[in-house]
């Protein structure tokens, strides 16, 4: 993105349906916290918002990631963005689970055609797309940890280039009982001491207009390999009050942000997954965790790991993200003047 | 007669997904697309493949699905014609 214009970018609105209260920033003020290692998202009453006789076909996720849409849409008055951006890890895994687990049991004759429908991981961004009827650029990532962070990126070198205004970019993924087992094999979630394994659908409307925005993206950066973060990487316009990590409690996911500690600029240390989980997409719960840190200008408590005091009067978070050690994100994040 | 009515009644809610239905809701001769129940071309690719599991009842001609699946009248009147199972 090195020769890119710097167009300024902001975030207008954002939200989320994840295992704190729905679509809600009530967890600044009341996070919840939990012991359990799995925890289903706590979903909104979906009646409110969608067509009980349009959403009978839709799964969990689909109805998640349209609501959080539709309400950054309204909150944002921007209501056909000119892309929609989403990044996903798994997809409709509960959908591709049902429609494979008919197939074992009943052979491939008469399945259901509902479920190979909505199976697939771009079935969420054109679903937004089709609902909206936003007829602009549609694009899915599915990279793993970085997922969301890659939809980010696309949506911000766009912007950049000139090409568009504004952007819907969200991060969706849910997490079933037989996938959570296999994730909890493989040490990802549900060992001692790692933060619950926590569905998430986040929802934020990007926009170069700077009018009531919750904050400002400063600098997005990713690097493949860590031996090349530089100090250019990590250059930032001015002083960072805090630092947002995706610590997990998972050994080899912390070390991977510790080996980089000290290349980042000196603040407070964050976490964000202790409250919203552990998932492919939980970076987009981070991202918007930040955004409403800006906008109401406090870090609450809960969030710093050295546990100390709230921080008040935060102009600029650093976000730091990574999959498998390796695609490092770094997100400046600056509180809108 | 009654019966199978009510039987695709309660076959069609369960593999529409009308969770919020009971089978007294659907007349037996109201229109199950357009006006009427108001479903859509998916639901009759539900309702074909419902047919073959349920009454081994194959449709092969995808125009016929329009007469067939009329109302639960005409669906009950053609399952009883052609049942297999």
């Amino acid at each position: 993105m090195g020769n890119v214009d710097r167009r300024r970018i902001y975030i207008k609105r954002a939200t989320h349906i994840s295992i704190q209260s729905p679509m809600s920033e009530s967890w600044m003020r009341e996070p919840r916290l939990t012991r359990e290692s799995y925890v289903r998202s706590e979903d909104p009453q979906f009646r409110e918002w969608l067509n009980p006789m349009e959403s009978r076909r839709l799964s969990n996720i689909l109805k998640r990631a349209l609501v959080t849409a539709i309400k950054v849409k309204r909150d944002s008055g921007i209501e056909q963005p000119e892309a929609v951006i989403t990044g996903t890890g798994l997809g409709c895994i509960e959908n591709t689970e049902l429609f494979l687990n008919q197939l074992c049991r009943e052979g491939e004759e008469l399945l259901k055609p509902t479920y190979f429908m909505q199976s697939t991981h771009n079935t969420v961004s054109s679903l937004i797309g089709i609902n909206g009827k936003i007829h602009g650029y549609n694009s899915t990532y599915s990279h793993k940890g970085v997922s969301f962070d890659s939809a980010l990126m696309d949506a911000i070198v766009q912007m950049r280039l000139g090409d568009i205004n504004n952007a819907l970019v969200t991060g969706n993924d849910e997490i079933t009982p037989t996938y959570f087992s296999i994730l909890k094999r493989s040490g990802y979630v549900g060992q001692e001491g790692q933060v619950p394994a926590g569905e998430a659908s986040v929802a934020m409307m990007l926009t170069t207009d700077a009018e009531d925005t919750l904050c400002e993206i400063e600098d997005f950066k990713m690097v493949y390999r860590k031996e090349n973060i530089g100090e250019d990487t990590l250059n930032t316009a001015g002083p960072v009050d805090a630092i947002l990590m995706g610590l997990s409690g998972e050994r080899s996911n912390d070390e991977a942000y510790r080996d980089i500690e000290g290349k980042l600029p000196k603040a407070p240390i964050l976490r964000y997954k202790h409250l919203f989980g552990e998932s492919y997409t939980a970076s987009g719960l981070g991202v918007y965790a930040a955004a409403q840190m800006l906008k109401e200008g406090t870090v609450p408590a809960v969030m710093r790991v050295d546990g100390g005091e709230p921080i008040e009067g935060v102009r600029r978070i650093f976000v730091v993200n990574h999959s498998d050690g390796r695609e490092y994100t770094f997100l400046t994040m600056r509180r809108a003047e | 007669m009654e019966e199978l009515v009510l039987n695709l009644k309660k076959q069609i809610i369960e593999a529409l997904n009308l969770a919020d239905m009971t089978p007294e809701d659907i007349e037996d001769d109201a229109p199950l697309f357009g006006e009427g129940l108001g479903l859509d071309s998916i639901d009759a690719l539900e309702l074909i493949v419902m047919m073959e599991r349920e009454y081994g009842i194959r449709i092969k001609d995808p125009s016929a699905g329009k007469e067939i699946f009329k109302s639960v009248n005409t669906m009950a009147e053609f399952v009883k014609a052609n049942r297999t199972k």
